[in-house]
């Protein structure tokens, strides 16, 4: 978390009375966010926050937003050597690829007539807000990898993930939460398993990581007062530890000491502001039923709703996982479920967003860590195997151009073949929504000038933009 | 805070030390703008080099008259970084790099002095260096201080005074056995004034079993120890006889070499025992995955990859991993390097799990033993020997042979590593491609530029690649022993004398005491990989006896302590915070070894495991009391206090921890039931002293935490606390009991509840104070 400006500028004037000699560069090497405002001045900033609807364990985009009339006419035929022939392929291994039509049926919605399965009716009025991507690749086939790379950049552990990175290039408007926060819920085939590297700050100080909120238990880890112990005796106990650290500081000062004041006093507050924050009893009626949100339950449609009071908040990256989504088998079975878990509240989130004026400058981006192979796999009725070569995503808010698609796969929904756009292209446009220069923002870290989008070519995707 | 420091001393580093020392030094002040300005387009990388010209070599920036030494105006290298022209300046705009004012005019200063040029300090093997010289003698107590007390003396620094002895013994205790010390030590020290009296202790704390658990906590981070696969569903697997083996070697005061040798081959050690097939668990402790789909083809090359960044990082403070695709950027690693030092693990017999890696708990990672501790093997021969005895009595009998039967029922299962008699094929993949089989076959080798580990007519092996590593004639022992020199001085001072422990490459931090390290380095080597011997020398120095307080001209002047002229004062590391919370509660259990155990840990916080879906259950029985460095290690949900305080997944090497300081370790003191209990714990043992007044139960509560007494100051305030919690607790005693419930420990009936929950509030205050969590 990051400390607030007060904080900040108080620490500069204690800094500066408390009679320790400091050097300039002593000061300026500690007071870190100096160093980390400089990422926000790039560009104009389109937007100022981001949520990201992660829909775990790979939704088809076959299903969903890539419709493949060919792949219908070849469907029970042999997969053509020529598209699968040195690739990498998952669990299908060995096995006979055989192409498997698409198992949903497609409808045309909004002005520019955006093609929505029959999976996704309430996503389906979102046609004219969102802009659906469909030539994304990814380099990771399998769960844990691939949603390694989608959020650094690379599968090397000890990364910062996009939302660490967003938190330490904007800081965090927030006073009392964290600027960085992860929302998970399931349902759907067996959930994927999420490690919690995925929102891990890596090689940046500690207070980007995301912190999880709970939906049942403790929201945040020990965020409850012990038993036997009102708020009142906490606070007396705070300030006394406050009391006695200020003691120590006149005694043998030492800048930790006033970050460990500041943090006790963040701690303190967060005490009370998340769980006020969890607490959707002073949500309207209607709002819960434009979710379907019922309170406690830990559903992604009260994920959503959370997610609108954080982004209310000023909380820079919210980040929700769904985690049912990986249908080797029975997909018509499992994509109703998800769909009926995560649809409308998707489109609720959208809406309600717009609804507040919020929609302008938050970017909203739906999609999973890949795509589906256009292949046939069997694991108890039809489905699909993971696949890395084109797969489909969308975009919403932030200055991004509603009603439109962007790229396309082949023919069969196998490689993306026009207008490609590369996990580490996806980064760098949300940083320029941001506001930031993916080339420009980077830390050294073991000699090289780490960046989000890596060392590779990237580009930030501007035709989708206002 | 302290990484984002770290980041931003980066920055720093050249300015101050040029500053510092006033003659141009090539290391120091030119190699490292070069590095970071130059050498992506035109250093080792064939590929990616531009106009065909190297800037790494000395031939490389004489030729074309890039440079000419002595002669700035003619030297195409200052016509480039000087010109304003966007198609001629170096760097050029696009690539987000630029010169300040003050490295050109260092690059302009160099090539008019005649552009020295040295090698790349890392790879010169350590030289013997004299011990210098200083103005006040009394002040050495040996070499260390000589070369401390130079430098400092060359800037007209003088170091501050030694730290008092109280918070002298309590540095010492944390640094050598990660506790504080116990009052019964503090007071005999307090009182010791034989001459040798802190050579005393220092001899105790090194003979301490607990010296072992706290060197194991740091080779732990370096070698990746956990009980997880990593990948995926994270199931558990089996392998705390390693670290079991670690703290033994440690206590044992195993020579590094043989250190080495026994982890990265011991099962190729001519009669490996045991305890070097334990060892060599160290080759099986990385990640890995039978995710359903998962190629074996692309993971053992993972598994390869992730090899060569372990053993180059722990040992050799290189960063080979980097050139897993391309050759090294900045390092004279080709990709060539990366595969033939890949090809000495090629031989590692693991691919049974592809197939037989269940989601059970723990899951199945051929080749495994099961084993039995070396404590528990010495006890068992006891027990046996006693048996043989014919003669004695059948209760006695009986009893002996329960209590074999007790022993044999600790054995655990290990992972070890067993040689293939064919080792796999290793390819060069280009790009880092699993799937490109045009790669050229290579032999086990050690980096080209490095030499050879000196075999002939047969395979290398892994016993090779540790010999080498570790043979002390030869640069790259020498070199081994200087990246160790350097963390075994980061762990007693704070910071290495190179600032970057994992990076001893040409992005790596320059020495601020080059000559001291090398004389670490050599001395580490002729002490015959004496590791206790060398920490010792390291604790006996002045150097390591001063006072943490800086004095205002060491801080304008050095305000980050690169020149050592101040002890290093900074948050402990998180096993310490809980080891150290526990003991001073007197609930600590400080057996040493065992299987990993399961401390309190907030409900549903492995929700998000599956294969299986995990349910916690903490222990019920004194191992919830053990140290930190015994608790599971859950890679992808590593326990949150654990994580709060900045200890890693271990997933990649890790040479040094941040040290931050948020508001989740706030909360994490503040109200995680092992610190509750731990406050009710230490209140129960301040209200059963010897003594009723309120003075002297907190008098005694700050002995145990902080090693000194209470200020009045310090008194009143938690007097002032004190009062209102018993009030408070008068006046609801329900909520009393309900506090000093926390936790499974006992409750004992004959105290009187209310008091009890309010010193459990002053005892809260002092296990959550900046001093007491902090290492002076």
């Amino acid at each position: 978390m990051n400390l607030s400006l007060a904080d900040t500028l108080n620490r500069r004037a204690f800094l500066a009375h408390s009679g320790v000699g400091l050097g300039a560069a002593a000061l300026s090497s500690m007071l870190h966010r100096d160093a980390v405002g400089k990422a926000v001045s790039h560009l104009a900033p389109r937007a100022k926050r981001v949520i990201f609807l992660c829909m775990a364990g790979g939704p088809s985009h076959l299903e969903t937003f890539d419709y493949k009339p060919e792949l219908a006419r070849q469907h029970g035929k042999p997969m053509p050597d020529s598209f699968t022939k040195g690739q990498p392929i998952a669990q299908l291994q060995g096995k006979p690829l055989t192409c498997q039509g698409p198992m949903a049926s497609f409808r045309r919605y909004g002005q520019a007539g955006l093609e929505v399965s029959d999976y996704l009716p309430w996503q389906a009025k979102l046609a004219d807000d969102i802009c659906v991507v469909k030539s994304l690749v990814t380099e990771q086939i399998n769960h844990d990898p691939a949603h390694t790379f989608m959020n650094t950049g690379t599968v090397i552990s000890g990364r910062p993930s996009m939302g660490a990175w967003v938190n330490y290039g904007l800081g965090s408007a927030a006073d009392d939460l964290p600027g960085f926060v992860v929302l998970t819920s399931v349902g759907g085939r067996n959930p994927q398993p999420i490690a919690s590297r995925q929102w891990s700050a890596g090689f940046l100080p500690s207070r980007f990581q995301g912190v999880e909120f709970n939906a049942s238990g403790d929201p945040v880890h020990y965020v409850r007062n012990p038993k036997g112990v009102t708020t009142p005796q906490q606070r007396r106990l705070v300030d006394t530890i406050q009391a006695l650290n200020r003691e120590r500081f006149a005694a043998a000062p030492h800048p930790e000491i006033e970050t460990r004041i500041a943090a006790y006093e963040m701690a303190f507050r967060m005490q009370a502001s998340v769980p006020e924050l969890m607490d959707l009893s002073d949500e309207p009626a209607s709002a819960l039923e434009l979710y379907g949100a019922t309170p406690g339950d830990g559903s992604f449609a009260s994920n959503c709703l959370l997610a609108r009071r954080l982004a209310e908040r000023g909380v820079r990256f919210i980040h929700l996982y769904h985690r049912g989504w990986d249908h080797h088998g029975d997909l018509d079975r499992y994509m109703k479920i998800c769909a009926g878990h995560t649809d409308r509240a998707t489109w609720a989130l959208v809406t309600d967003l717009k609804a507040r004026g919020l929609l302008d400058d938050t970017l909203v981006i739906w999609g999973g860590e890949f795509g589906r192979t256009p292949m046939f796999q069997g694991k108890g009725g039809p489905g699909r195997d993971h696949h890395i070569k084109g797969f489909s995503m969308w975009l919403a808010g932030g200055g991004v151009r509603g009603g439109q698609s962007y790229g396309n796969t082949d023919e069969l929904g196998y490689h993306a073949a026009e207008n490609v756009v590369h996990v580490r292209d996806l980064h760098a446009t949300m940083l320029r929504v941001l506001g930031i220069d993916h080339h420009r923002f980077s830390v050294p870290f073991q000699g090289l000038d780490m960046r989000l989008t890596g060392v590779e070519q990237a580009r930030a995707v501007t035709d989708i933009l206002l | 805070m302290a990484r984002s420091s770290a980041i931003f001393l980066i920055f720093l580093s050249a300015t101050t030390l040029a500053c510092l020392g006033a003659e141009l030094d090539f290391n120091r002040d030119i190699r490292p703008i070069l590095s970071n300005n130059c050498i992506f387009c035109h250093g080792p990388d064939e590929e990616e080099r531009k106009a065909g010209l190297r800037l790494d070599t000395r031939e490389g920036i004489l030729q074309d008259n890039v440079v000419i030494p002595g002669d700035t105006d003619n030297s195409l290298l200052i016509k480039r970084i000087d010109s304003n022209d966007p198609d001629e300046q170096m760097p050029p705009p696009e690539s987000a790099k630029a010169l300040t004012a003050e490295e050109r005019a260092l690059l302009h200063q160099w090539i008019a002095e005649g552009a020295a040029w040295e090698d790349h300090w890392a790879y010169v093997a350590p030289k013997p260096v004299p011990v210098p010289e200083v103005k006040r003698k009394d002040w050495p107590l040996g070499a260390v201080d000589h070369f401390i007390l130079a430098r400092l003396e060359e800037e007209a620094l003088p170091p501050v005074a030694e730290a008092d002895r109280a918070t002298l013994l309590r540095r010492l205790s944390f640094d050598l056995t990660g506790l504080p010390p116990s009052v019964e030590l503090l007071d005999r020290f307090l009182q010791d004034s034989r001459p040798d009296a802190y050579e005393q202790v220092v001899d105790e704390l090194l003979g301490s079993e607990h010296f072992g658990e706290r060197m194991a906590m740091y080779w732990l981070d370096l070698v990746r120890y956990a009980d997880t696969v990593g990948y995926h569903g994270d199931q558990d697997h089996q392998i705390s006889p390693y670290r079991d083996w670690v703290i033994d070697a440690f206590n044992e005061n195993m020579p590094f070499d043989a250190f080495t040798k026994a982890q990265l081959a011991g099962d190729l050690l001519p009669e490996a025992t045991v305890d070097d097939k334990i060892a060599s668990g160290y080759n099986r402790l990385l990640q890995t995955s039978h995710e359903g789909g998962v190629q074996p083809k692309e993971y053992l090359a993972i598994y390869a990859a992730d090899r060569v960044r372990n053993v180059s990082a722990v040992w050799m403070g290189g960063t080979l991993g980097c050139a897993q695709c391309h050759d090294h950027k900045y390092d004279p690693y080709t990709l060539q390097d990366f595969y033939t030092m890949a090809a000495f693990f090629a031989d590692i017999d693991e691919e049974q799990h592809f197939k037989d890696g269940t989601n059970d708990l723990p899951t199945r990672r051929a080749p495994e033993i099961d084993v039995l501790s070396r404590r528990d093997r010495e006890a068992l021969a006891r027990v046996e020997k006693a048996l043989e005895d014919g003669a004695i009595a059948p209760d006695k009998r009986a009893r002996l042979a329960q209590r074999r039967d007790a022993i044999l029922a600790n054995k655990r299962r290990t992972m070890i590593t067993v040689a293939k008699k064919t080792p796999r094929v290793t390819r060069v993949l280009p790009r880092g491609n699993w799937l490109d089989d045009s790669g050229e076959i290579v032999a086990p080798a050690v980096p080209a530029f490095m030499g050879t580990v000196g075999v002939k007519g047969r395979r290398p092996t892994r016993l090779d690649l540790a010999h080498w590593l570790t043979d002390g004639s030869r640069d790259s022992g020498k070199q081994t022993a200087r990246v160790f020199a350097n963390r075994f001085w980061y762990l007693l001072f704070g910071r290495g004398l190179s600032a970057s422990l994992e990076d001893f490459g040409g992005q790596g931090s320059v020495p601020d005491h080059p000559e001291l390290l090398d004389y670490l380095a050599l001395a580490f080597v002729d002490d015959d990989w004496d590791v206790k011997a060398f920490l010792k020398d390291l604790v006996m120095s002045r150097t390591y006896r001063l006072s943490s307080q800086a004095t205002p001209a060491l801080l304008e002047k050095d305000p980050d302590n690169r020149l050592f002229g101040r002890q290093a004062r900074h948050r402990m590391p998180a096993e310490m915070i809980r080891d150290a919370a526990l003991d001073m509660a007197g609930l600590l259990d400080k057996h040493i070894g065992g299987a990993s155990v399961k401390p309190y840990q907030p409900e549903g916080y492995y929700r998000h495991l599956n294969f299986p879906q995990r349910r916690y259950h903490h222990h019920e029985d004194a191992r919830q009391w053990r140290r930190g460095l015994y608790v599971h290690w859950q890679r992808q949900f590593l326990h949150p206090m654990l994580r709060a305080f900045d200890a890693p997944s271990r997933e990649e090497c890790s040479a040094e921890r941040p040290r931050s300081n948020t508001p989740t370790a706030a909360l994490t003191l503040l109200n995680d039931p092992t610190f509750v209990e731990a406050a009710r714990a230490l209140a129960e043992r301040l209200l059963r002293g010897d003594r009723q007044e309120f003075e002297a139960r907190l008098a005694q509560g700050f002995r145990l935490a902080l090693s000194r007494g209470p200020t009045t100051v310090e008194e009143d305030l938690l007097r002032t606390l004190y009062q209102h919690e018993q009030e408070h607790y008068q006046k609801h005693p329900q909520d009393a009991r309900a506090l000093i419930q926390t936790g499974q420990a006992a409750v004992a009936d004959d105290l009187d509840p209310v008091e009890w929950a309010a010193w459990t509030a002053v005892a809260r205050a002092l296990l959550n104070l900046d001093e007491t969590i902090t290492r002076h």
